[in-house]
């Protein structure tokens, strides 16, 4: 019987899960990156499941794979020389973005420099209108004019958006055309094509994004395809996407702007997996690493889909698995201000060089170093072994803050811990408040080389009485693709009212959607089970100037049921901005479907219940103002009935949970452990 | 018990947290546009004595920092828990500044205990009075601007005053709409209360009260040590208002900063008497008042952007501001437009500042930019469409650390756009150009960031256009450390037309159908002699279309042949270019022309002889003397005061009852 493998390949670590798809048994891996060569980490990872874990290449029957290629191109800003071309007189699309800035208050405030400077931005002589009738027809001389421009700056590629193309794409496909026609050498990517959506900066700063990551993303796509070939996995490579599905990685050469979050969306989709497995349907996905922590919302399954998710210092607008940056993760630097206050972040120490205590070159003090200087993690090995935690490092470097605040070492570390912590509570709480929601009513699901080490320090904070640690916490990544669905979103803009007149627009452009959906699965994925079609519309009421996306059953919008549609959206209104109006007018602003073709979802082995104690060691520790002993756990030793008392620490090799007195620790028949809150939260 | 600086900084995340989360419950639970797109909202929580210790720092209004509710608080009498209060009285203790700004409180019980208060305004669209929207420059009397309500209570222990209530509905145009941000603002009050009380059941109430204060505390104490870092002295700074009214003679904000130490005294005295217009800022003379504070906070936090955002940062702050001007107006003065007024003043402030740290502090800002908005039919379904098409903003000025931001930015920075393709997609118009506009910015070492620039097409008879906001078509953005102003703002019908028409600050225009609207902003001003700023850069903006040709050759005195720079060309031009003056501030022609007439020794004179009369005499005697001064031959202008005050006393001789009251002044 087969295996399915995920991999996720972030900055120091490519992450393995592989899975048993006959018995459910996971199995995980940590190989270092090879930046200078992508793609022969996966090679060497494989090899070594087949040595560790007997898992033959050809034995393979799924694989998948997140990286960061396209991101990095994006923050190092090492992508291709591209040229814009805009209708004439719109020039400052990328300049002027949506006008406001950064930080309101502070006068130097600066939007970030374009990936495509003004110099670079072409006008073309074309005038299409709102409603998709053509005012000006394309002009072929101007065109000529553009490209000889766009050789003249040596452009590497060309980004076409043109001004309503979302209504009418084809002044973008003439001048596409003639332009492939003309400079077959150069890759020309539509707005239009890349993500079809109203609003000229949005869809052209992800045109622009796209353009400029995807030549370097498909070489990179090639150069694994040949990589496995040559391994012997026969299974075709599939990529994981923002909106925490899958694609296939030929299929990812060309739409590679739907791969470049992916990383975190599969931890989304990995923690909704592992919560569902075990019963939890309300989750806050916690992923701290080294150099960020992120939180999403996963309700019964679901991810919260957001737009605007930033890839560097830029926003894109393609339907995205929404995670929420809540801080700068293990590796923030603390310090003591000029006016004697303690402060955490933003700078990072990142991954390199990382935590004094990883004795990697850093010298300053970061939060992973107070949690070693509390003498919380350090205890074991971490990493997989290529980490070794030197705690009397991070002493050294905690009591340059100590001094400073006339504290003892512990004192400033724990400091540092709550301080670190209050700043995530914050960020959580506007989240929360964002989304209407109580974080009192979800359990935290911690994961990520760091997830776990702060994890219950912030549940604590929020007052949520769950946290959860699976198994594999620091490969959830790598999980969450390999069971994640194929999954693919289409967009039709609309902008009409919610009347009769607009029943047969409704049915038509469902029906038009559904039509394309069904293809790209069964044609560009292969995908050969019913997949399923979820239909949404982007509705208003008029006058409003934001629209929120409603869903909808394939059933309403066949039918053209338009009174099925309005409900839906009065009572998604209700629940999202706790009001409605259901005898006010509704504006139709989108029409959209999401196509999914199920993965196989395993079930993770529920193993058998036992009784009697875990075996402990004791340790000192320095938690909530003082010394206190500890119990130290291996988590292997902990099986499902095992409960244990806290204060604890868990240790495991690719992360340390560390549990403060008052919560109340078990362990699930997936061997989760679950943490929980005592008293009234 | 002094709290621990740990637990502090904990308490602080909480606070904001609370703060945000209020914001974000407004924003998500709101109703109207207004509160969506341009977020000119905010919420916050304050002492027991009304203080602001936390305000919302991801969205709404960044004029707020500090607001001080004491004297709307105590308005009201006997807090009991459920109460919630509301004003949009601008003379009712001065917390609510323009009449569509309902401000709200409630008191946060702990046990019997008042420890605090959660607050907020909403900008409403509409509260009733002469003009759909209730802003208008033209207004005279706060009375036209709508309903005022005082402060009163809208819920008493949690049951709403339906009296109350209807009577405001009953006097505004789109009621559904206010009720529904107002249930909104009701909803963030209660996240407030929430949030405050979850802090006390997680710190203490003893920890809770000394964290407060000290956080203000702390404010306070960074303020000092940001200031003290000023030397000492006295800075000068002035700027104007185009015009006082529609066509009218121009409005001067004049400021004195003292800094003495670790505190700074801003001496308002000097600027202009109280209009007949709504351009007045009402500040009640409260020394701290927060629409004098704005730059002031602008300043500070860009000085240092550690500073916690609270009320503490403005105590090391005193302003002056002499009663019956346009920062002080007595009852009944309009004051509706006074965000025109406070835009420029934050410009003044900041030049102030400018002056005392030149390296630390960027030159003038663009200034204000027009709110566009367009009431038109839409002639396929002929449903009325009123629509805010886009804020036409400029950059911000040029600095030490670099070229100012283009298009938006500085004082400017919180205003989102519309989309081009939103706009001709809900409003029956074609926009021809949306962009930044050429040779806009200042030349300076550092560039002053450019102008925006919208012009477009409507195709209805009746189309009225408002430019709300729109100044700067006179004076422009001043240079700093010299560097040279920005361009003037411009407002034209059928600019390419024979029948052209200048608009000018004109804010409301009828048009028909085929006519074309180009407005544009004001562009920031430069920073440093632009002859210094190297050429590489100056060949850089000129590739980007930012800079022409002819400019760089004329202002930068850099010359660019086929796209090259031309270094030795360069040379000979930058040899035969004067130095920037060695003076700290750089005007247009315009303000040079008027300041050549109104300098600061008539100006002197104006204010002392104006503030000897009766409030209400003022403007009217000012508006006479300008008049006269205009009509004096230039040789009977001496420069000295002397002619001031003649024409103040030719006035004062033709106005008997004025006569009189100097005579019994004289006589005390």
């Amino acid at each position: 019987m087969g295996y399915r493998v995920g991999v996720d390949i972030g900055g120091t670590f490519a992450d393995f899960c592989v899975l048993d798809a006959e018995t459910g048994k996971l199995e995980t891996l940590k190989v270092l990156t090879t930046p200078a060569e992508p793609g022969a980490e996966v090679v060497r990872g494989i090899g070594e499941l087949e040595r560790r874990f007997g898992v033959a290449a050809s034995a393979i029957e799924y694989f998948t794979h997140g990286t960061t290629v396209g991101i990095n191109a994006v923050i190092q800003r090492r992508g291709i020389k591209l040229a814009l071309m805009v209708t004439r007189n719109f020039v400052d699309v990328l300049e002027l973005a949506r006008l406001k800035m950064p930080d309101p208050y502070h006068l130097y405030s600066a939007r970030p420099q374009p990936l495509v400077t003004r110099d670079r931005v072409i006008e073309i002589d074309e005038r299409m209108l709102a409603d998709g009738t053509i005012e000006l027809p394309i002009s072929e001389d101007s065109a000529r004019a553009a490209l000889s421009q766009a050789r003249e700056m040596g452009a590497e590629g060309i980004v076409i958006s043109l001004l309503h193309c979302y209504r009418n794409p084809t002044h973008e496909h003439q001048l596409k055309a003639w332009l492939n026609q003309w400079a077959p050498e150069l890759p020309v990517f539509c707005s239009a094509d890349v993500w079809p959506i109203i609003r000229e900066y949005e869809r052209t700063t992800t045109a622009v994004i796209h353009s400029y990551v995807q030549p370097r993303v498909s070489n990179y796509l090639g150069s694994l395809q040949a990589a496995l070939a040559k391994a012997g996995v026969t299974a075709p490579a599939m990529v994981t996407k923002s909106n925490g599905g899958v694609m296939t990685a030929e299929l990812g050469k060309t739409r590679c702007v739907q791969m470049l979050l992916s990383g975190t969306a599969a931890g989304v989709i990995g923690a909704g997996f592992v919560a569902r497995q075990a019963g939890r349907d309300h989750v806050l996905s916690l992923d701290i690493g080294g150099t960020s922590a992120d939180l999403a919302v996963v309700i019964e399954g679901r991810p919260s889909y957001g737009v605007g998710e930033t890839v560097g210092e830029f926003p894109i607008f393609i339907p995205t698995v929404a995670v929420t940056s809540i801080g700068e993760g293990g590796g923030s630097i603390a310090k003591v201000d000029g006016f004697g206050r303690l402060v955490v972040g933003p700078e990072s120490a990142g991954s390199t060089p990382g935590p004094a205590c990883y004795g990697r070159g850093g010298i300053r003090p970061t939060v992973t170093d107070a949690v070693a200087a509390c003498g919380l993690i350090g205890h074991g090995e971490l990493g997989y072994g290529a980490v070794s935690v030197d705690r009397d490092a991070a002493r050294t470097a905690v009591q340059t803050l100590a001094e400073p605040m006339g504290m003892t070492v512990e004192q400033a570390a724990e400091g540092v811990i709550r301080i670190c912590v209050a700043g995530m509570f914050k960020e959580v709480s506007k989240l929360m408040s964002r989304q209407g929601l109580d974080p009192r009513d979800f359990t935290l699901l911690a994961f990520g080389g760091a997830g776990p080490m702060l994890g219950c320090f912030l549940a604590r904070e929020l007052g949520v009485r769950h946290t959860l640690v699976p198994t594999t916490p620091g490969v959830l990544s790598a999980l969450g693709g390999l069971i994640a669905d194929v999954k693919n979103d289409f967009i039709r803009t609309g902008y009409f009212e919610l009347a009769p007149a607009a029943a047969e627009r409704i049915k038509t452009g469902y029906h038009e959607l559904a039509q394309e959906a069904r293809r790209w699965i069964r044609e560009e994925q292969g995908f050969e089970d019913e997949p399923t079609l979820l239909p949404s519309a982007d509705l208003r009421y008029r006058g409003q100037s934001f629209e929120i996306e409603v869903p909808l059953t394939l059933e309403t919008v066949e039918s053209g049921d338009l009174a099925g549609i309005a409900a839906a959206f009065h009572a998604e209104h209700e629940r999202l901005y706790g009001h409605a109006d259901p005898k006010a007018a509704i504006e139709v602003i989108n029409l959209r479907m999401v196509v999914v073709g199920k993965a196989a979802q395993p079930n993770l082995p529920a193993y058998p219940e036992v009784t009697g104690t875990p075996p402990a060691r004791k340790i000192q520790v320095w938690l909530d103002g003082g010394f206190v002993e500890a119990a130290l756990y291996d988590r292997a030793d902990l099986k499902h009935g095992h409960s244990f008392q806290t204060p604890c620490v868990i240790q495991q090799a690719d992360s340390t949970t560390c549990v403060p007195a008052g919560f109340v620790g078990s362990v699930d028949r997936n061997h989760n452990l679950i943490l929980t809150l005592q008293g009234d939260a | 018990m002094p709290i621990d600086p740990v637990t502090l900084q904990v308490l602080h995340s909480h606070a904001q947290a609370a703060a945000d989360s209020m914001a974000y419950t407004l924003f998500r639970t709101a109703h109207s546009t207004f509160v969506k797109e341009t977020e000119d909202f905010t919420s916050g929580l304050t002492t027991p004595d009304g203080m602001t210790f936390a305000s919302p720092r991801d969205l709404g209004a960044t004029w707020f920092i500090g607001l001080d509710y004491a004297n709307a608080i105590a308005l009201v009498n006997d807090y009991k828990p459920g109460d919630v209060c509301i004003t949009n009285d601008p003379y009712s203790g001065f917390v609510c500044t323009h009449s569509p700004d309902l401000h709200m409180w409630r008191p946060i019980f702990w046990g019997d205990e008042l420890v605090a208060f959660a607050v907020g305004h909403i900008h409403n669209t509409d509260v009733g009075g002469a003009v759909p929207a209730s802003l208008s420059r033209a207004l005279t009397e706060v009375h036209q601007e709508g309903i005022r309500i005082p402060p009163a209570k809208l819920y008493k222990e949690g049951v709403l005053d339906e009296t109350l209530l209807h009577v405001m509905l009953t006097n505004v145009r789109m009621p559904d709409q206010n009720w529904g941000d107002l249930k909104a603002q009701v909803a963030s009050m209660a996240t407030g209360e929430r949030k405050v009380h979850e802090m006390i059941r997680r710190f203490g109430l003893e920890t809770f009260r000394e964290g407060v204060r000290e956080l203000l505390n702390q404010g306070e104490r960074q303020a000092r040590a940001i200031i003290s870092e000023i030397p000492d002295g006295d800075y000068f700074f002035a700027d104007y208002l185009d015009e006082d009214a529609p066509g009218g003679v121009p409005v001067r904000l004049a400021l004195n900063l003292q800094i003495r130490g670790d505190e700074a005294i801003l001496d308002f005295t000097g600027s202009d008497p109280q209009l007949q217009s709504s351009l007045n800022v009402p500040t009640g003379g409260a020394e701290r008042h927060i629409l004098l504070m704005v730059g002031y906070n602008y300043c500070l936090y860009t000085l240092d952007p550690t500073i916690p955002l609270n009320g503490g940062i403005v105590r090391p702050a005193r302003c002056v501001i002499p009663e019956g001007t346009v920062l002080n107006p007595q009852f009944p003065a309009a004051v509706g437009m006074r965000s025109l007024t406070c835009v420029r003043l934050q410009g003044v402030v900041m030049g102030a500042f400018q002056a005392a740290l030149p390296h630390r502090l960027p030159a003038g800002p663009s200034g204000g930019g027009a709110m566009m908005n367009v009431k038109t039919v839409d002639d396929s379904s002929g449903r009325l469409i009123m629509a805010s098409i886009d804020p036409i903003t400029g950059g911000a000025g040029g600095s030490a650390v670099g070229d100012g931001t283009d298009g938006s930015g500085a004082n400017n920075a919180f205003l989102k756009n519309t989309p081009v393709e939103i706009n001709e997609i809900e409003v029956p118009i074609r926009i021809l150009r949306y962009g930044l506009v050429p040779d806009s910015g200042g030349p300076g070492l550092h560039r002053g960031g450019l102008a925006t620039c919208l012009e477009f097409k409507v195709f209805t008879p009746n189309t009225v256009v408002t430019a709300r906001n729109r100044d700067r078509t006179r004076f422009a953005a001043w240079g700093a450390a010299g560097g040279k102003p920005g361009m003037t703002s411009e407002f034209w019908r059928n600019q390419h037309d024979p029948h052209a028409v200048n608009l000018g600050n004109t804010d409301v225009v009828t048009l028909d159908p085929g006519d074309v609207i180009r407005v544009t902003s004001a562009g920031a001003a430069g920073w440093g002699d632009a002859k210094t700023r190297a050429p590489e850069a100056v060949a850089f903006d000129v590739a980007q279309g930012k800079v022409s040709v002819e400019a760089a050759a004329r202002d930068y005195g850099v010359s660019i042949v086929n796209g090259a720079l031309d270094l030795d060309e360069t040379e000979r031009l930058r040899a035969a270019m004067a130095p920037a003056k060695n003076e700290p501030f750089s005007y247009n022609q315009n303000r040079d022309d008027f300041e050549a007439v109104w300098n600061m020794r008539n100006y002197a004179v104006l204010t002392e002889l104006l503030s000897r009369l009766p409030v209400h005499w003022r403007y009217f005697v000012k508006r006479q003397v300008f008049e006269r001064i205009e009509n004096t031959p230039p040789e009977a202008r001496l420069g000295d005061g002397s002619e001031v005050r003649a024409a103040f006393e030719a006035v004062v001789n033709g106005l008997p009852q004025i006569r009189a009251t100097l005579r019994a002044q004289a006589a005390e």
